[in-house]
């Protein structure tokens, strides 16, 4: 909590230069985009997954989300393989963290070179409206979902394999989403004390004790 | 097949026990609602000292229907009991957790967030 208030008024001071900077990432993050674009474009078609675990914590490293948790669940569920927590300060950081994973998953090539004439907000806006169009067709489970945007409490990005959720503070400590999928990997370490359990051990006989108290 | 005055369980932890439908959402003139489709519901019972109470109006998805599924590979799934999850108006789900089996076609219809709550997805 307080680191979060401390990195908070450090984000407030350096607030005159925030948006240079803002604008500096994301043109950084367009360039490796260019770069490749040629091989995304071919794992399109042959792969579901279209954002890896490392290119999800890159991305959340860069917009600063806070309390990044990676679980792997792939023994609890069989419809996905990791499930990524993140926090973030406020409403609108939780809605950029999951604009960032849209840009990264590649939805945004036609807005390659519009970025640096076009405010980023009408940016978003336009990407937005083209990922909910494309999730109407009947392979929409190709494309990242994206879920609760519009309010930015909880924000949830399907990428296939990959399931990121986005949380504030307040929704984090509600849903508690951690102890759901911690509570089933604790339930296995038991079962191992059960295998001990089960070892012969040979009792102590205490019949044939000679007696101490009987001799005073 | 859910229609107005259809009575479902609700599957969550929210605190409701019993729902009517008293209207679907997504069309003017539907007849039937089913597996994730959003309805109007009204609270006909509910656990004590919970924030939601008896005759309230609320908004669900419907998780689980008597009336079969299915699926393109010829799949057939159909449950005990119609059942419901309660949302709020930006589709988060009131309760923390979820109880029972859930089909997989949730997630198709963007409810992620109910889904990932799910203990078992079919």
């Amino acid at each position: 909590m307080w680191s979060a208030l401390r990195s908070g008024s450090f984000h407030r001071a350096s607030s005159q230069s925030l948006f240079s900077l803002g604008n500096q990432s994301w043109k950084l993050g367009f360039s490796n985009l260019k770069l490749s674009f040629s091989s995304s474009s071919t794992t399109h078609d042959d792969t579901k997954e279209l954002l890896s675990l490392e290119e999800v914590e890159k991305v959340l490293s860069d917009v600063r989300a806070d309390n990044v948790t990676v679980i792997p669940v792939k023994k609890q569920l069989n419809w996905a393989d990791f499930m990524v927590i993140a926090t973030g300060r406020s409403t609108w950081h939780v809605k950029n963290i999951a604009q960032a994973l849209i840009h990264k998953a590649g939805l945004c090539y036609c807005f390659y070179f519009s970025l640096f004439y076009i405010h980023l907000f009408l940016n978003h806006y336009i990407i937005i409206k083209q990922a909910k169009q494309k999730q109407k067709g009947a392979e929409r489970l190709m494309l990242p979902t994206v879920e609760g945007q519009e309010a930015g409490k909880w924000v949830v990005v399907d990428s296939g394999k990959v399931i990121v959720h986005a949380l504030d503070e307040k929704a984090r400590a509600y849903y508690n989403l951690e102890s759901l999928w911690a509570s089933d990997a604790s339930q296995l370490e038991p079962v191992e004390d059960l295998g001990s359990a089960f070892m012969k051990v040979r009792r102590i006989n205490n019949s044939k004790r000679r007696p101490a108290q009987k001799s005073v | 097949m859910i229609q107005p005055q259809t009575h479902l369980n609700v599957a969550d932890n929210s605190g409701a026990q019993e729902l009517m439908c008293i209207r679907i959402i997504g069309a003017s003139n539907r007849r039937y609602a089913h597996i994730g489709d959003v309805i109007v519901a009204v609270i006909k019972d509910a656990l004590p000292n919970t924030p939601l109470e008896k005759s309230e109006v609320i908004r669900a998805v419907i998780v689980r229907t008597c009336k079969e599924l299915k699926r393109d590979n010829g799949m057939i799934i159909r449950y005990d009991d119609n059942a419901a999850v309660v949302i709020d108006q930006e589709g988060n789900p009131k309760g923390t957790r979820i109880f029972g089996a859930i089909a997989r076609e949730l997630r198709q219809l963007n409810f992620t967030k109910i889904v990932s709550l799910a203990p078992e997805v079919f």
